[in-house]
């Protein structure tokens, strides 16, 4: 019998109090994985109460000590690495090598938690007015909550935990749906670290459960990541129900190829930022503009390096590209790109009819090239999150830049040049929130903040890096003064 | 045919070539070589873990591992010469595909350790 996973409320694994149930399949070979539950209010408000009640105690325990339970947790990662691994792969249907790397980010970011004692300390000035000294003091703020996507199911929440938790809050996780499995395993090591019950909880559930995170006034603060328009609806909201919310959404990534680029490396790279994670990514490359001449060689190379591209099993090493997650993905996909076919792009590399032998059911989209695409197209404007290159022309540099700061989005934008002086101008007038230069994937590491632009993020302060530390504590400020005799 | 053409393909080559040859030089009595085999594959397993580096992920053409079976029957030492041989063509040849530094100097010292050098 298939498991029916339950939620990790206050050190217990508990039933979800609803009735629904959402299968969870592997994408490639279809098979049922684990049925998720869908977690109501009641679950939502235990999850809630049992935070609540431990962070009186957690907020005391001294930061060291908490930094001290990250060690651990990277350890016991560290030793079930490969499982991890597996798992997201089996989930998601991504290529083992994504899934070591998608793992290694997320220990980054315990690696970045571990170093909260360093980050929380602040600063102070003695005699500000006379016999007066005046200090900051970074103070945990309570329950924070993560809403987190099916594409990165263990990175993505990662980025958050660790960081959370360690600056003395206690927090609630609630994974996608689609992609449950690689939270419940970590939630079973951290079930291993003897954290005082309450610390951390996984509610499993869809949208009943993410309205009721984002409704229930003991949560101080939700960190989301998702599509644009779900983002906004958070972001709304939250902040409508006085929370401190970050809500990192949908992209669609430019990518401009200059005719002084190194036209192989950069083709190879830019393979690798359209179609690594067969697409669904937020840092994807979705749309490659070819200035000048530089189109037509950008067109020719790619044609010919996608074409050798193995698409199959994740777990089968030697595929170069695994499935997209679900039914429901694939057919969007295909449907956008037959869009953009009518809308007048011209097809170059189809995938849309792709099987892949031996895994016949599986939720393949071949690599697919749409070239002669406009700025009015749909497949222009909008998110494909798939395995879709569109190519766009530009007769100058200007214009490229033009066309990429058109975009109502601004996740990520990158140039591929061997200018300084393009590089330059380009990082300086792009509005896009991680710029690329002859980098394909502007992901920045886990000390750096990660946030996009325009629709791409609502809120203030980014995921990762300071603002990080920013966003899960608060400043006190402390004025004193100490009568002499 | 199986071709070396992603991060893992190669790393997991070259864990399983260390492992087959840690045995394959119990079995011939040189101990020494097997232990360092052995040694190689433990630092191979922990590069494929860290070294993995998503962002820069390419794919990776031109090699098969057909071309670097070994045959670990023959533990003559003129057999012992051509597996070490093959392993050291092996690092060496796959080594500049990697275009993470910390796995490139793994498998080029690998080269050069199997080289005898």
């Amino acid at each position: 019998m298939v498991e029916r996973l339950r939620n990790y409320i206050g050190g217990e694994w508990v039933e979800a109090g609803g009735r629904d149930w959402s299968p969870v399949h592997n994408p490639a070979t279809c098979e049922l994985l684990a049925e998720c539950p869908e977690s109501g209010a009641g679950d939502v408000d235990l999850a809630v109460q049992s935070a609540q009640e431990a962070f009186g105690e957690w907020r005391r325990t001294p930061v060291l000590e908490r930094a001290q339970f990250m060690h651990h947790f990277k350890n016991l990662v560290e030793d079930r690495f490969d499982d991890l691994a597996e798992v997201v792969v089996r989930e998601n249907g991504k290529t083992l090598d994504e899934a070591r790397g998608e793992v290694r980010r997320g220990i980054e970011s315990i690696d970045f938690g571990i170093g909260v004692p360093f980050m929380m300390r602040n600063d102070g000035v003695e005699d500000i007015s006379s016999g007066i000294d005046e200090t900051t003091v970074r103070q945990p703020v309570g329950v924070f909550a993560a809403i987190t996507p099916f594409n990165f199911p263990f990175m993505v929440p990662i980025w958050f935990l660790p960081t959370a938790i360690t600056c003395g809050n206690t927090f609630i996780l609630k994974p996608s749906p689609q992609t449950p499995l690689s939270m419940q395993l970590t939630c079973e090591l951290i079930d291993e670290l003897d954290l005082p019950e309450g610390v951390v909880n996984l509610v499993h559930g869809g949208v009943t459960s993410a309205q009721a995170i984002m409704e229930h006034p003991g949560i101080a603060g939700v960190s989301f990541v998702g599509s644009s328009p779900v983002a906004k609806i958070i972001y709304e909201t939250c902040t409508r129900n006085g929370k401190r919310v970050q809500a990192q959404g949908g992209a669609k990534n430019y990518i401009a190829v200059l005719p002084d680029a190194d036209m192989e490396s950069s083709v190879k790279n830019v393979l690798g930022a359209a179609y690594g994670c067969a697409g669904q990514r937020c840092l994807a490359a979705a749309v490659a503009v070819g200035v000048g001449d530089a189109y037509d060689r950008l067109r020719d190379e790619l044609v010919n390096q996608v074409a050798g591209l193995r698409v199959g099993y994740g777990l089968d090493e030697t595929s170069q590209m695994g499935t997209v997650v679900s039914a429901q993905a694939r057919e969007r996909i295909v449907n956008m790109i037959t869009e953009g076919e009518r809308e007048g792009a011209t097809i170059s590399l189809d995938g849309r009819d792709l099987q892949v032998e031996g895994y016949e059911d599986g939720m393949f989209v071949g690599p697919t090239i749409l070239e002669d695409v406009t700025p009015d197209m749909s497949v222009a404007r909008e998110e494909i999150f798939g395995p879709v290159l569109s190519l766009m022309r530009a007769d100058s540099y200007d214009e490229a830049v033009e066309l990429i700061n058109h975009s109502n989005y601004g996740n990520a934008a990158s140039i591929f040049t061997s200018s300084g002086a393009h590089a330059r101008d380009f990082k300086y007038r792009v509005n896009a929130g991680n710029i690329g230069v002859n980098i394909g994937v502007a992901a920045p590491s886990a000390s750096f903040p990660f946030g996009g632009q325009k629709d791409s993020f609502f809120g203030d302060l980014h995921g990762q890096g300071l603002d990080s530390i920013d966003f899960f504590t608060d400043r006190k400020v402390v004025i004193e003064r100490w009568f002499e005799g | 045919m199986t071709p070396l053409n992603t991060f893992g393909a190669i790393m997991t080559q070259a864990i399983g070539l260390e492992e087959g040859l840690a045995d394959y030089y119990e079995r011939a009595g040189n101990s020494d070589q097997a232990s360092a085999c052995a040694r190689r594959r433990q630092k191979m397993m922990r590069i494929r873990r860290e070294a993995v580096l998503e962002i820069t992920l390419e794919a990776i053409d031109g090699l098969d591992s057909d071309d670097y079976a070994l045959d670990l029957e023959d533990v003559s030492e003129s057999g012992q010469a051509l597996a070490a041989s093959t392993a050291a063509r092996f690092y060496r040849e796959v080594a500049p595909g990697m275009n993470v530094r910390q796995a490139r100097r793994a498998l080029e010292r690998a080269a050069r350790e199997h080289a005898g050098q």
